[in-house]
């Protein structure tokens, strides 16, 4: 064993790297220059030129940057399989909502008025405490799945890849922020959710099922509700809660909406398959079987202060909404007619009856 | 059974709309209030003040394969998940809850926070050496931010302050990549050549999650120790400011891996010599791809150009011993001082380290 004391007798001189300058002639694009704009360096303003240009089918599994030289010697394979066709995770707004979602961070700890929640009666602690367990939870999936994908991402197709990372970010931060509200004023965890198709989303083993069942019917309904939050909160700290949260699922789906649509344009056969898994998470959705305690009873009862009746009719109000603007988004992603074609799920179809 | 009235005339309510009420029924750890500590002095509402009551028991071992939250009650009709990880030892580290605050608090914005304006022509020999650099920095970036991510769905809730934190490393990663990405590409450059990639193996290859993590000490402490020369690097404000911001990203980063790979040693320290044949392959690996472009790459910076780079070459000699250094003052820290006997040959010349069997012979 060599101590510490005895190193400096066993120094050597440093073996000095041979210098190898030959990627100083290399034939990638040179020349390039970007100027800040109104928000900065963006990445859209550096997608310029040859490095702009999205392969639609990308053939290389490393790291290496878009637009980079390949390396001299052999490389290996760094993952069994990516998913090299750009119709599997592109988005043409990839790029710009993680740019939106670098400049929107907020911080759970200090962006959160929390000095503005006063005691609140027992049975209303109760119910929001319900609602946050089931809603950290809900988040905790949400994070694992875009982290699961990541290494299958190209590295070629990197504005997926950095918004799925942002996106982990963004769970994290509500994973954090509903389990601290919870146990912010008096309330605790109680029952867990459970069910309600989050293992679906995680288990989905091709991206644009997930996606559709995660973006756009999952996050789309949580953001149809959070937008809705001021008739769930009881102080402002809640209500900023539901707003900060909102915000960021709106990058979320509005991902999961423009992926789809890319994919649907460059290969219109992914229809039915989506279709399909749409068919069967609207089921899981809205299964009795799987109901959740904290979306179904806490939620109708935080809705009516208390009142279940006045409750049941806002739940709906809210439900009708979730529908609408899940059919909406459909529709823009290129994949419009559930509703027409008595697709549907009948649970999801009934909240529009107005009555 | 509910206690108060309030509380059993909801449940009533509930029943008869045909609403779920047995959330009414379950014991209540009623008076956890957080909101208490979130002064502006303690820094808001941060999540270490959550750690109170059960709530704050972090289990030697968690049993739960679903995503039920860390002290509520389980619904036992929920499925399994997929997460492999329920053994405190295998991730843990004090620190999480604190960095996974800190790195929000330190949150920046490669768009607006860097003085890309204070990009100005540099030479076209130093241009191409920065943006061969930030070619290299961004590719491990991506390696970082992908492998690090793909670890969240095999840790189970147990340990959530690990996996919010990690949330952040995959965050940081992405910054960490597009920023050099950006460097590259703003100035009249362009990008460079990709590196072989035999290195990241280890950390795209590990089966276990500290396998992973010491694998991520010796990458991360070879990047920190090459960050740590941003001013002597810097071309420019841009740059300067590049090079300071992802150092204190990569220094929590270390933090985290460093006090999760103590905190192992101290609780399995039967698991030393396997941990040493990770860092054996890491070692090997790292040594063997060799990465060329990097040295040469800085310097020529160093030489102001392609003229002064052989000169310079002893300086690069010089932070490349400074890199191995700097990864086994880390791994002191992680109770693995014993590494610099057993460090890999190659490593130990860019140290100016004796051979190991040369060092047995000295008398001590
Ligand atoms: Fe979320
Ligand atoms: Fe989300």
């Amino acid at each position: 064993m060599v101590t510490a004391d005895k190193l400096d007798e066993l120094q050597l001189e440093p073996e000095v790297p041979e210098l190898d300058l030959s990627w100083l002639n290399l034939d990638t694009e040179w020349g390039v220059s970007a100027e800040p704009g109104r928000k900065g360096l963006t990445l859209q303003q550096i997608n310029k030129s040859l490095y702009g240009d999205i392969p639609a089918t990308s053939e290389d599994n490393s790291a290496r940057p878009r637009g980079a030289a390949p390396p001299e010697g052999a490389a290996p394979r760094m993952t069994p399989w990516v998913l090299g066709d750009a119709t599997e995770t592109f988005s043409e707004s990839a790029g710009l909502l993680y740019d939106e979602a670098v400049s929107r961070q907020w911080s759970s700890a200090t962006d959160i008025p929390w000095d503005t929640m006063d005691e609140l009666p027992e049975d209303i602690e109760r119910a929001m405490a319900q609602l946050c367990t089931s809603l950290t939870e809900v988040e905790f999936i949400a994070g694992d799945v875009p982290g699961k994908w990541l290494p299958r991402i190209a590295a070629d197709h990197f504005e997926s890849g950095l918004f799925l990372m942002s996106q982990v970010m963004d769970e994290a931060r509500h994973t954090d922020v509903f389990r601290k509200r919870a146990l912010a004023n008096g309330g605790g965890l109680l029952l867990q959710g459970g069910g309600g198709g989050l293992r679906q989303i995680l288990e989905a083993e091709d991206f644009t099922q997930m996606s559709s069942m995660l973006h756009i019917l999952g996050e789309g309904f949580v953001q149809s509700l959070f937008r809705l939050g001021e008739l769930i909160a009881h102080n402002e700290a809640e209500k900023r809660i539901f707003r900060l949260a909102a915000q960021d699922e709106s990058r979320h789906v509005a991902y999961g909406v423009t992926h789809l649509k890319y994919t649907l344009e460059n290969d219109p056969e992914k229809a039915e398959e989506v279709h399909w898994t749409l068919d069967m998470f609207e089921n899981s959705t809205v299964d009795p079987d799987q109901v959740n305690p904290g979306l179904a009873g806490a939620l109708v009862y935080l809705l009516g202060d208390g009142d279940v009746d006045e409750g049941w009719r806002l739940f709906w109000h809210v439900r009708r909404k979730q529908v609408l603007e899940y059919l909406h988004r459909l529709d823009v992603a290129g994949l419009g007619g559930r509703l027409e074609s008595g697709r549907l799920h009948p649970a999801l179809a009934g909240a529009l009856d107005e009555s | 059974m509910p206690e108060s009235d309030v509380v059993a005339a909801a449940k009533e309510r509930l029943e008869q709309s045909g609403l779920p009420s047995n959330w009414l029924d379950i014991p209540v750890h009623w008076g956890v209030k957080a909101k208490e500590q979130a002064t502006p002095e303690n820094g808001g509402l941060r999540f270490e003040y959550l750690n109170v009551d059960i709530y704050g028991e972090v289990p030697e071992h968690w049993d739960n394969n679903t995503e039920i939250p860390r002290g509520a009650i389980p619904d036992t009709r929920t499925e399994q998940m997929g997460y492999s990880i329920f053994s405190k030892s295998e991730v843990w580290s004090d620190l999480c809850a604190g960095l996974y605050e800190d790195a929000i608090a330190d949150r920046w914005n490669s768009s607006a926070d860097i003085p890309w304006e204070s990009l100005a022509p540099i030479g076209s020999d130093l241009e191409r050496a920065v943006c061969q650099i930030a070619t290299l920095i961004s590719e491990y970036a991506w390696t970082k931010a992908q492998t690090t991510g793909r670890w969240l769905q095999e840790i189970s809730y147990g340990y959530i302050e690990v996996k919010l934190f990690l949330g952040t490393v995959v965050f940081d990663g992405a910054r960490l990549y597009e920023v050099w990405r950006k460097r590259a590409l703003a100035n009249g450059g362009g990008l460079g050549r990709g590196g072989r990639n035999w290195k990241f193996l280890p950390l795209t290859q590990s089966y276990t999650f500290s396998e992973f993590c010491v694998a991520s000490v010796m990458h991360d402490a070879m990047l920190i120790a090459l960050l740590r020369h941003g001013e002597q690097l810097a071309q420019t404000e841009a740059e300067r400011k590049i090079y300071e911001l992802c150092q204190k990203d990569i220094e929590r980063h270390l933090a985290y891996f460093v006090d999760h790979m103590r905190y192992l040693m101290l609780r399995e320290p039967e698991r030393r010599e396997e941990v040493h044949r990770y860092l054996n392959k890491a070692e090997w690996y790292l040594a063997k791809d060799g990465d060329d472009t990097l040295y040469s790459a800085l310097g020529v910076i160093m030489g102001d150009g392609r003229e002064g780079a052989e000169e310079a070459m002893a300086d690069v000699a010089e932070l490349r011993r400074e890199q191995v250094e700097t990864y086994l003052g880390y791994l002191r820290e992680c109770h693995l001082g014993d590494r610099e006997d057993r460090l890999n040959e190659e490593l130990r010349k860019w140290a100016g380290i004796m051979p190991a069997e040369e060092v047995e012979k000295i008398p001590i």
